[in-house]
């Protein structure tokens, strides 16, 4: 019970996580309107990998291993872009707070819009179909498939309901703070959990021998953090800290984080300095695309 | 924009295409390229160990209460044909991998962490049973029994390599040269299995005269120079800072060397090769003096040798009874003991003399009984497989 549990918080926990802060953006930042489609990319992307993740076990056709680990792989280093350009994006956006300037700068993004929504999707999409595998694994537990118990489909589904609890309470907890700590913290945060995202993306890949070095290990720690402990299962969710590195993981978490973590440091600081109260120009009154 | 949407679509179709028929699903009897696994927390229960090639559906049960995984091998246990993680408690996955004919290896790792628990599994190119040598109980035991000798004096390198060095860094010299043989007695008994990591053993077990051109001396025979210069000429003694980086580099790579040979299995042909093996070091490097060119502890390399070899042959020996061949065995055994008898005149104290204290006639003398060991010892493979 507890171990599908913590499967399903650990599966769940990342996306949870990165919808939450991209849904405290929008309403902290007023752009409500948006939100719908995040949800609308969010249930396409659940129901997407729920049906393959069915088709695939209950269908006449599986996915090969390499298949499987190259699709999530290959969606990771995406997922990686795409977070990355979210995080300058709302750094670049919370400048223009001021009503009409953020009229003109939507208006000019409809295509970030989009993106926003891809960002949504990938995260939920990313290990969507390794935990719909594991979802319908439970389920199918509960037929009559000999070990006819629904205890392991119960504990991965409160395990998948904490995730959302918790994504739900960062959300509340973001939308009380001021703008501009938020982003920063927010943005710092999302990179790390991107570089993991990456880290995870690259040992998929070497295992999948699509990548060298699955056996050079940077680092083995896991007889310090058991994997099957729930701050293994949360540090696993949050950050893909995985108790065994290898020493590409590691190269590309650095690589990653040290000039990114950075770049949005150095943006962030120069923003907040100048602390330019939002005075909406009554000048030049565009009309604003978005009906509010 | 677009280019990012192209990719995750070209993604989808790739995977379409990567599909992979799975097996008839129900009764798994019915078909034999299904296995059932069955996952326990300390065990791995593998329905067949021979399966014809071909699309195999691995149908992976926890019956404990840890999540576990579970892993299909290539046969160096390093290489990952296939895998399924996340099986919780009381839950069933399948594994479906697409396997050429040859050798992997099996394994479950319930709780996530370590190596997981492992068995040999072949996949054979026809549905042609391959005939049993000897008895497939007496062979698994000796394979057993000699993975854990490996192992354990792996074990025990480590332990004594971690003193040494800390000895060798702190300057403790006199202390350091008292272990030194010591601890390389567990190399020397397992040296073949430690020289089949080719990453490794240059590293480790290098001697100055064997370099390659450009190669950097590391390892035990380079700290072995440092602790006993006497006869070196014009030597530079090693200042602290490298002896730590000398003796760091050393630990690391027994650490790493230990890590694999924990996970490791053999063959009977492995044991009775790695046997020959053994003798061979002894008529080519401990014999003649080489090995322990500045210490002059070439004895203990030579015993230590002798014991792993004779711990790999009393392992295959029943084998060798049941095959018919207690001729061989007889002539081994005698031969066995006439070595050890002639060591035994070496011996002073827990240890030996210095090689520098052998007479030319006394070397010839043991050079004489290796190679009489030697010859029937290079029989033993052929006779056990």
């Amino acid at each position: 019970m507890l171990a599908n549990y913590l499967i399903g918080l650990r599966e769940g926990l990342e996306a949870a996580l990165v919808v939450s802060i991209l849904v405290a953006y929008l309403v902290k930042s007023d752009r409500r309107h948006l939100l719908s489609r995040i949800w609308l990319g969010v249930a396409a992307a659940v129901l997407v990998s729920l049906g393959f993740g069915a088709l695939l076990t209950f269908g006449p056709r599986g996915l090969t291993f390499e298949a499987q680990e190259l699709i999530g792989g290959g969606l990771s280093i995406v997922a990686v872009g795409f977070v990355t350009w979210m995080v300058f994006w709302m750094a670049r956006t919370a400048r223009g707070l001021g009503g009409e300037l953020r009229g003109r700068i939507d208006a000019a993004s409809e295509g970030s819009a989009w993106g926003l929504v891809l960002v949504a999707v990938l995260a939920v999409g990313r290990e969507g179909l390794e935990t719909a595998l594991f979802l319908w694994a439970t389920s199918r537990a509960t037929s009559s498939d000999g070990g006819s118990t629904w205890t392991p489909l119960l504990g991965a589904v409160l395990g998948l309901a904490t995730a959302v609890v918790l994504g739900w309470l960062i959300y509340r907890g973001a939308i009380s703070i001021n703008l501009s700590t938020f982003f920063t913290w927010t943005g710092a945060f999302l990179v790390v959990v991107a570089a993991g995202v990456l880290a995870y993306g690259i040992h998929d890949l070497q295992e999948a021998r699509f990548l060298p070095g699955l056996h050079d290990l940077a680092f083995d720690v896991s007889h310090i953090v058991d994997p099957n402990t729930w701050y293994a299962a949360l540090l696993k969710g949050i950050f893909n800290f995985t108790p065994q590195t290898t020493v590409l993981q590691a190269i590309a978490w650095v690589a990653y984080v040290v000039p990114v973590l950075t770049l949005f440091l150095v943006g962030a600081r120069r923003r907040i300095r100048p602390a330019a109260p939002a005075s909406p120009s009554l000048a030049t009154t565009t009309p604003s695309k978005d009906a509010r | 924009m677009t280019l990012r949407h192209l990719t995750a679509v070209a993604l989808l179709v790739s995977a379409l295409a990567a599909c992979t028929s799975n097996s008839p699903s129900g009764d798994a009897k019915g078909d034999e390229r299904t296995i059932a696994v069955t996952s326990t927390d300390d065990g791995c229960e593998v329905s067949t160990a021979e399966v014809p090639e071909g699309a195999l559906t691995f149908k992976v049960k926890n019956a404990g209460t840890k999540v576990t995984e579970f892993y299909l091998l290539g046969e160096d246990g390093l290489r990952i044909v296939g895998e399924v993680e996340n099986i919780g408690p009381d839950l069933a996955r399948d594994l479906v991998v697409n396997v050429p004919a040859g050798s992997y290896t099996t394994a479950c790792k319930p709780g996530m962490v370590g190596e997981g628990i492992r068995a040999d599994f072949t996949v054979a190119t026809s549905k042609g049973s391959t005939v049993a040598a000897g008895d497939q109980a007496t062979v698994a035991q000796a394979e057993k029994n000699y993975a854990a000798y490996v192992k354990d004096q792996s074990d025990q390198l480590l332990t004594k390599t971690t003193t040494f060095v800390d000895l060798y860094e702190a300057g403790k010299d006199d202390e350091a040269r008292e272990l030194y043989a010591q601890a390389r007695v567990h190399w020397e008994r397992i040296e073949t299995v430690a020289e089949s990591f080719g990453d490794l053993d240059p590293k480790m077990d290098a001697r100055e005269a064997d370099l390659e051109p450009g190669q950097k001396w590391t390892g035990w025979h380079r700290i072995e120079k440092d602790l006993w210069p006497q006869e070196a000429k014009d030597y530079t003694p090693l200042t602290d800072a490298e002896r730590t980086t000398f003796g760091d580099d050393l630990l690391k790579n027994t650490k790493t060397l230990d890590s694999r040979i924990q996970k490791m299995s053999f063959t009977v042909d492995q044991i009775a090769n790695g046997s020959r093996g053994l003798l061979e070091e002894v008529a080519t490097g401990k014999v003649t003096g080489e090995e322990e060119a500045w210490s002059h502890t070439d004895l203990w390399d030579f015993q230590a040798n002798v014991d792993g070899a004779k711990v790999g042959y009393d392992g295959v020996r029943p084998i060798l009874m049941d095959n018919g061949n207690s001729a061989l065995a007889r002539q081994l055994d005698s031969r066995f003991a006439e070595l050890q008898d002639l060591l035994d005149e070496h011996k002073k104290g827990d240890g030996f003399v210095s090689y520098t204290d052998l007479s030319k006639d006394e070397v010839k003398e043991l050079s004489d009984a290796v190679n009489a060991l030697s010859e029937p010892l290079s029989k033993l493979t052929a006779a056990v497989v």
